[in-house]
């Protein structure tokens, strides 16, 4: 009762003029984004932070969250209507998806898609509404030396699912902690790699590094490519599937939020994974199995509900016990902390209100996303018809603007072309980009963590063993990382994934 | 595995790319450089782990992936990697350290301008009457709804005259 209670409260606050507005502008630009086949979510998120600079910290945090969920929407039109994936979760959705366009039923399967991710989605909250009290009062229970062991287990998963070699996402991981320790050491207080500048005091600005190493490094990596291919919007008409294709999308839906919100909970697992899985789950329990990859409907339901119910499970352990559990959400982590909100336990604690306001936002984001996403496909298709020529400059022109406005300083936009030199670098050598962007995020709690609990423990590494939970976790990063046995292999398909 | 790599026998005068190396070696270099500096920060304090502890093990870290990359490479090189285009990366780096360098003297709106005609007319050879709008929007209309719209302020010409005409 307490819990709906406060969901009511929530509610409440969300439906104000402004964050509904907030909420609407967020799920508009991440259609956006995730239509353009350029620019991936987590540069997006990471750009259009300094959108919210100014406003609350609810109204902020609302808007980024339907960013956030946006682009997994936004992907799915591009892979459908032109066999493009606007984002890398919906790769899959193109075998189906598309070959359903070429038998014109591209209307229906864009609607399905929309009401699979709204089904998915809305889903997923409820569980985040239901987890959130329980799992937040269990996070208040864990102690520096278990906070550490469990962000060991989410780097260890992405380090073992991200990119073909697994020395290479080390090195990716170890680059972003360091890149994370620049400035004052937060414990002693000594300057760290600071070259004797004091604008790196501070450390270098997140969002610069962010918006360098995903964003402008993709533009960088452009090389004259072909003429955009020719759009067509689907007519009105032909918007809505049959009773048929509804009935057998409902299963298909329903395996994809199982699937989605599953894998969602687990610290470094991306939304491919999920929407891969979830195709894969079809292939092997649909009726229609043997329609798959010629259009079949539950090729498109499966995976976008998935993708869908995944991106908002995600959302559990940032708010419960303050870890992202995919890059995307480490960039939505660390706008939380530029807005001084802590994820984690002590969220529910400390700023109660604006917790319930956000989940319950993300109900009404939902929902949002199906009105504008079914109407409008004409919109988002027109987006994909403008060159290329104008849209790298606008592009180039919010890199700017967003490096620029988190410390009003041009400084920040040298760290961002500096970053995305080195983000070229990084992609050029196969480097897989997504444990930097963790570790970036978590370095400094992680490193936090590590000398409070050997500090509790005057210096005795033991701690890490005479504690069940912790020594559980840590034992769990290790299997993840060097046992062969568990052929925790990414399956090919991930390894052009740029998310990862 | 590209064909390259297929030719190449194995074990017997295998080429790494030289991009690669370089990679190698300067990831290696930065573990050395942080391994040295952190060293100099404190490893350890009377109150226990210091300053610089976390970082001399990533720079431990880092020196030994490069090492296992390196042994790597040597048994079996890894295909061609993708060719960058020279003329984009100098094309937009140069202009964005243009840019940076000439925003806070020509101020966001005269700076932004020229860069974005840059990019529309001369790189994108688009016509002159849609750069000059797009340009012109991104510019002066970025500031204005960014000064007004969101209270974000983007930084004026420090130059006075430029200053006066209200760029």
């Amino acid at each position: 009762m307490d819990t709906l209670n406060e969901l009511l409260g929530g509610f409440a606050a969300a439906m104000t003029w402004q964050n509904l507005l907030f909420a609407f502008l967020g799920c508009l630009l991440g259609t956006i984004i995730g239509v353009l086949p350029g620019i991936g979510p987590v540069a997006g998120v990471a750009l259009l932070i300094p959108l919210t600079l100014n406003l609350d910290s609810t109204g902020a945090i609302i808007m980024l969250c339907a960013i956030f969920y946006g682009t997994a929407y936004g992907g799915t039109i591009t892979s459908v209507l032109l066999n493009t994936p606007g984002e890398a979760a919906s790769a899959i959705t193109t075998i189906d998806g598309y070959a359903m366009t070429k038998l014109g039923k591209a209307g229906a399967a864009l609607t399905i898609a929309a009401v699979g991710s709204f089904v998915g989605g809305t889903i997923a909250t409820i569980g985040l509404v239901a987890a959130a009290k329980p799992l937040g009062e269990l996070g208040l229970l864990v102690g520096p030396p278990e906070f550490f062991a469990l962000m060991v287990v989410g780097i260890s998963l992405l380090v073992a699912l991200a990119g073909k070699s697994m020395v290479k996402a080390v090195i990716s991981g170890a680059l972003g902690l360091l890149i994370a320790m620049v400035g004052i050491d937060p414990v002693a207080g000594a300057p760290r790699f600071t070259f004797g500048m004091d604008r790196l005091l501070d450390g270098v600005s997140f969002v610069a590094v962010i918006v360098g190493v995903f964003g402008l490094s993709e533009l960088l990596s452009y090389r004259k490519d072909s003429q955009a291919p020719a759009v067509h919007a689907p007519n009105l008409r032909s918007l809505l599937p049959t009773g048929r294709e509804w009935r057998r999308s409902a299963p298909a839906m329903a395996r994809g939020t199982g699937i989605g919100f599953g894998l969602g909970l687990i610290p470094g697992m991306t939304g491919s994974v999920s929407s891969l899985l979830a195709y894969g789950a079809e292939k092997k329990f649909s009726r229609h199995r043997n329609e798959l990859g010629k259009g079949a409907i539950e090729g498109v339901a499966g995976p976008e509900t998935a993708n869908n119910a995944h991106a908002n499970a995600a959302l559990i352990p940032l708010f419960t016990l303050g870890i992202p559990a995919s890059p995307t959400i480490a960039v939505l982590m660390g706008a939380f902390l530029q807005q001084g909100l802590t994820p984690g336990p002590t969220l529910f604690s400390e700023h109660s209100e604006i917790a319930w306001a956000i989940i319950a936002s993300l109900f009404i984001g939902n929902l949002l996303l199906l009105l504008l996403n079914v109407p409008l496909v004409g919109l988002w298709t027109s987006i994909l018809r403008v060159p290329s020529s104008i849209l790298t400059a606008l592009i180039l022109l919010f890199m700017v603007i967003g490096a620029y406005t988190i410390n009003f300083s041009v400084f920040d936009v040298f760290v961002m072309i500096g970053f995305g030199l080195l983000g070229l670098a990084l992609r050029h050598l196969d480097i897989p980009l997504a444990p930097m962007v963790l570790t970036l995020v978590l370095g400094p709690l992680m490193e936090r963590s590590l000398r409070e609990s050997l500090e509790i423990s005057q210096g005795d590494f033991g701690i890490f063993v005479n504690r069940p939970i912790a020594v559980v976790l840590i034992g769990l990063g290790l299997l993840i990382v060097f046992s062969p046995l568990l052929k925790l292999r990414k399956p090919k398909a991930l390894n052009e994934d740029p998310e990862t | 595995m590209t064909t390259e790599s297929l030719l190449t026998k194995p074990g017997r005068a295998v080429r790494v790319a030289p991009s690669v190396l370089t990679g190698i070696g300067a990831f290696a270099a930065v573990g050395v450089y942080v391994l040295v500096s952190s060293v100099g920060l404190g490893l350890w304090t009377s109150l226990g782990p210091g300053p610089g502890l976390f970082p001399f093990a990533m720079g431990g870290v880092l020196v030994a992936m490069s090492a296992v990359w390196l042994i790597q490479e040597l048994r079996q090189p890894s295909g061609k990697a993708e060719g960058i285009d020279r003329g984009v990366v100098i094309a937009v780096v140069v202009s964005l350290v243009l840019l940076a360098s000439l925003m806070d003297l020509l101020g966001f709106q005269l700076s932004m301008f020229l860069f974005l005609l840059y990019h529309l007319k001369l790189r994108g050879r688009r016509t002159w009457v849609s750069s000059l709008i797009i340009a012109l929007a991104g510019s002066v209309g970025a500031f204005y709804a960014f000064n007004y719209g969101l209270n974000v302020a983007l930084p004026v010409s420090a130059f006075t005259p430029l200053n006066l005409i209200g760029l």
